[in-house]
């Protein structure tokens, strides 16, 4: 576009270059808008005081209202969801990667007699959602007494993880050169000691990819938690900022701030690291 | 876990021995009370009870209504589930005392059926068996915001049938005022309409006489109600977007002063202070109260009432020491503080004499008039028949279901109950 | 032969022999343990206690039959939750995947900016969905929504879209187009950018117009991806849940219910077990059927 002729008569080719990049632009702008703006609407609602969300819906505040902010932050609350749900989360996501790696490490590398079977009886995971068998799920975690108690959330999500990640998983582990596996067989260094020394170091990236898909599901997660925890001071983000809106429902700039708040953790991280989470989450859906 | 807790209770044993210490009691308690200044008065006898009784704690959770009702079923089934539970007697209790949940405590505390007035005591007990009790008495009544009735040039006074109450209406909204503030999206505030048409056109053994006979709820009162029922809603004179609002914001609402009329229970009072955008909502003397419109020809007069109460339900297994909290919290010490502040009607002896405010007072005297306070009927027909009776009522309203399939739909869920 | 290739050849003698199945023996039991008690049994009870009227206390003895099943298909509201679950399925695949789509093709070359909007068109994804469903009831929310606000501003008087039973389950479809398009076009750059150049620089040659370019390789060549795509539209669809609960709860009207919210609200809130149970069979038995069904007649290749 910098080479058309300072002046002269336009080629039609050019002319027409620009119409489709203009068109390009403008849809892929609109689109964004229409992504961002609820976003932004919410950031700058916790900002704002509830007459103005009302008068200034889009703008930028007049008044900038920090204290819904800071109130927030000041309050245990807040911190209290956000710590919840990192605990779940890191217990899921190491319980699983334990558990399914070394699953996965069997099925890649042993061979007996039906082990095809179990890892197909894994595999029936992948079929359907918790929430089919949720009632039966309640009754089971409230008869291992672990109602109330993050056990209760993070033992069937690693379950229910488990189908896919140990497919993840096996599948990067047959990747790895066999000689390796043979020439550590031969030297007399046991199936166990390979696989903490040799499979688990070089499978990094796809170890990351599972614990980010893991991590992710987990962080998000709102039915498990929604049934199986009842006290307040046990409850992930979800159900805290769930509750934070039936309590001041009315009083929507509070909402507004609470959200942003307990959203930011994700979205930071997701600018951060987006390159590993956009190819883990699609990576993680595909092959899973 | 059986393992753990003999552990647990093993070491307790030997810090008994140790210490000669009481073993520490921790009481849960689950409510629904959102409002600020009445918490400050629990979380003050909480703290004088502890002080109290060294050793013993007392936890207050708080969970709002809706939720409360959606969590509560799976709440119970826990092994840590609370001691005291919000309660409003009933089906829904029967319901919970059938499945074992509630714990029997008839003779537990011999001072606390003495500090109730029989009538609220009776409510959470279920043949002749104390489970649990009530702290107030509510009546459903018409809540009305004076300065509004005055610019449509409403006279409250006017108001004793439904023609009347329909004619108050059309003149508030020709005046652009909002009738009616309704929660619809919770779906129970609306059934307060269909509930006290039901009584209006039944009278007060109506749900009585329903229940004993053969497609009873099928009957003439039932379809009237929901005929008039449906031409309320036909005058649309509630707020915009109803079916959605849901209870808060409808008591935000009506504080802020943007609909004139809210048929509620009493705890409207504190509830519009709550959720108001200013937390003071309207001032005590600009709200006025009137009885639920009769209807002509019907058999139920002004003085059948719909309310109930709300109150603690012990749940199954809990600690003697939970009773003791009970009574001492309903002690008519604190209780007449709450009657003074208007928080609530309480339902312990000796506290009506406290009430301040005119418009509780009015409530009051309302409840004590009443020829039968009929329980709210989404508590009293158990908790399967009464969310259909919620569902129904909107669904009328919202003209999605005919009076006739309305009245049937309940039946229906009466005879699968 | 496959023994000698995956496990190496001494997995035939006898020590190595012994050592693997020692392993197997530490390393399988966690994962199919849990698997079993959490994902499997529950299942097979959810069959078991579908027979049942059981409030979940002590055990299920008041045998009921098939009425749960019954009950449920007689059941307007669950009626109304499948049309729902149908209803997503289709905004996906006639409204979301051609949105995607032509953003990916709008996005699969490197140009400026093309970074910024394939994050920005992700980005609804990374939230919750309890986060975006609050998000959204704001934005739709009669009193103080900016959708309300423009209309006011317009004119138009306030807008109660989430609390009007015939608009509110359009206004969840629009949530979820703007949730999960990213996440598909994604899909779609990822399958692009695999097709090989050589496919289009051999049709340029043979004078293939833009369009013809898009009809006879693009589409072809991104054929495993879109079944993918609407693979994941219609699992998703089948367990939607927790965007409904902020957003409007099921109402107005029992209006909004996907089956895992119906599931919810009738069932679990009101400790119905064996009635929830049977929705639980249902969804189960549509989701196997579906994902087994798919799989052979559409991604046997893929």
């Amino acid at each position: 576009m910098t080479d058309r002729p300072a002046h002269g008569a336009r080629t039609a080719q050019p002319a027409a270059f620009d119409a489709a990049a203009a068109f390009r632009l403008a849809a892929l702008l609109l689109v964004a808008a229409l992504v961002l703006q609820p976003l932004l609407a919410t950031l700058f609602g916790g900002f704002k005081d509830l007459g103005e969300l009302r008068t200034n819906p889009f703008g930028l505040p007049d008044d900038w209202q920090w204290r819904n902010y800071w109130d927030i932050l000041a309050s245990h609350r807040l911190w209290q969801v956000l710590g919840n749900s990192m605990a779940i989360a890191t217990l899921t996501v190491l319980l699983t990667l334990a558990v399914s790696s070394m699953a996965a490490f069997a099925f890649a590398h042993l061979q007996f007699f039906g082990m095809r079977y179990l890892l197909s009886y894994l595999l029936l995971g992948l079929l359907f959602p918790a929430a089919t068998a949720i009632l039966p799920l309640f009754i089971k975690v409230r008869d291992l007494g672990l109602l109330d108690k993050h056990w209760g959330v993070v033992l069937p999500q690693v379950a229910f993880g488990t189908a896919m990640s140990v497919l993840l998983l096996r599948n990067a582990f047959r990747q790895l050169p066999v000689e390796l596996l043979d020439s550590a067989l031969v030297d007399g260094c046991g199936y166990i000691r390979y696989f903490l020394y040799v499979t688990l170091p070089l499978s990094r990236p796809v170890m990351t990819t599972t614990a980010i898909i893991v991590f992710v599901a987990s962080w998000n997660n709102f039915l498990l938690p929604l049934i199986m925890l009842d006290s307040d001071s046990k409850y992930p983000w979800p159900l805290g900022v769930m509750m934070y809106q039936g309590q001041y429902s009315s009083s929507w700039q509070l909402v507004l701030a609470f959200i942003t708040l307990t959203i930011l953790p994700a979205i930071a991280l997701f600018l951060i690291a987006q390159r590993q989470i956009v190819a883990g989450l699609t990576a993680g859906a595909i092959k899973g | 876990m059986k393992a753990w807790k003999f552990v647990g209770a093993a070491m307790g044993a030997a810090l008994l021995v140790s210490s000669a210490a009481k073993a520490d009691v921790t009481i849960k308690v689950l409510h629904l009370q959102d409002s600020g200044p009445t918490l400050d008065l629990w979380n003050q006898i909480v703290k004088d009870y502890e002080a109290a009784n060294p050793g013993q704690h007392v936890q207050l959770q708080f969970l709002e209504n809706e939720a409360l009702k959606a969590k509560l079923p799976t709440m119970l089934q826990s092994d840590d589930r609370p001691n005291l539970f919000h309660s409003w007697g009933g089906g829904v209790m029967r319901a919970q005392i059938k499945a074992g949940l509630a714990e029997d405590v008839t003779g537990w505390s011999g001072d606390l059926e003495k500090e109730l007035s029989p009538g609220a005591a009776s409510a959470l007990t279920d043949q002749g068996k104390v489970y649990g009790a009530p702290f107030d008495v509510s009546e459903v009544s018409l809540f009305y915001n004076k300065a509004l009735f005055a610019k449509a040039g409403v006279k409250a006074e006017d108001i004793k049938t439904w023609d009347d109450f329909l004619a108050a209406l059309k003149k508030l909204k020709a005046a652009g005022i909002t009738p009616i503030i309704c929660g619809a999206g919770d779906k129970w505030p609306m059934h307060f309409y269909w509930s006290y048409l039901v009584l209006r056109a039944g009278g007060g053994n109506i749900l009585a006489e329903a229940g004993a006979a053969k497609d009873g709820f099928k009957g003439p009162a039932f379809v009237e109600a929901g005929k008039r029922l449906k031409e309320l809603a036909d005058l649309n004179p509630f707020q915009d977007g109803y079916l959605g609002t849901n209870w808060n914001d409808s008591a935000g609402m009506w504080g802020d002063g943007k609909g004139a009329i809210q048929l509620m229970g009493n705890w409207i009072m504190t509830a519009q202070q709550t959720y108001a955008a200013d937390k003071k909502g309207q001032a005590s003397d600009n709200i006025g109260v009137l009885p639920f419109p009769t209807l002509p020809g019907g058999k139920g007069a002004a003085n059948v009432t719909l309310g109930g109460v709300d109150g603690f339900l012990v749940s199954k297994d809990s600690p003697k020491e939970t009773v003791q909290f009970l009574t001492y919290f309903l002690q008519p010490k604190y209780q007449q503080v709450a009657a003074a502040k208007g928080f609530y009607i309480p339902a312990t002896l000796g506290t009506s004499d406290s009430i301040a405010d005119p418009v509780i007072k009015q409530v009051a005297s309302y409840i004590a008039g009443s020829s039968k306070h009929q329980l709210f009927f989404d508590q009293d027909l158990g908790p399967s028949v009464g969310r259909v009776v919620n569902d129904t009522s909107v669904a009328i309203a919202a003209g999605q279901v005919s009076p006739e399939d309305g009245a049937a739909a309940v039946q229906k869920a009466w005879d699968e109950r | 032969m496959r023994m000698a290739s995956e496990g190496g050849p001494s997995l035939a003698n006898g020590p190595m022999w012994r050592s693997g199945l020692v392993t197997a023996a530490i390393m399988l039991p966690p994962a199919l343990i849990l698997f079993t008690v959490f994902v499997i049994l529950p299942i097979g009870e959810a069959a078991w206690y579908s027979f049942f009227n059981w409030d979940g206390f002590g055990r299920p003895l008041h045998f009921v039959g098939l009425t749960n099943y019954l009950q449920l298909l007689g059941d307007s509201a669950f009626d109304h939750a499948v049309a729902d679950n149908l209803l997503i399925i289709a905004v996906s695949l006639l409204i979301q995947l051609p949105l995607a789509l032509g953003l990916a093709l709008l996005l699969s070359r490197r140009q400026i900016g093309t970074a910024v909007f394939r994050l920005i068109f992700f980005l609804p994804y990374v939230l919750a969905d309890v986060a975006a469903g609050l998000i959204w009831r704001f934005v739709f929310d009669g009193n103080y929504g900016p959708i309300s606000s423009l209309a006011v501003a317009l004119g138009a008087g306030p807008v109660f879209l989430l609390a009007d039973p015939r608009w509110a389950f359009s206004a969840v479809l629009a949530v979820i187009v703007w949730k999960y398009f990213g996440f598909h076009m994604m899909l779609y750059i990822a399958g692009l950018q695999g097709i090989d150049r050589d496919l289009y620089e051999a049709a340029a040659i043979d004078g293939a117009t833009a369009r013809q370019r898009f009809r006879y390789v693009t589409l072809p060549q991104l054929a495993p991806m879109i079944r993918l795509s609407i693979f994941f539209s219609v699992i998703g669809s089948l367990q939607f849940f927790d965007m409904i609960v902020p957003l409007t709860g099921g109402g107005p009207l029992n209006s909004t219910n996907t089956m895992v919210s119906f599931l919810y609200y009738f069932g679990i809130t009101r400790m119905r077990v064996g009635f929830g149970s049977a929705v639980g069979v249902v969804l189960f038995v549509i989701c196997v059927t579906f994902a087994f069904g798919y799989r052979r007649l559409f991604m046997r290749n893929d």
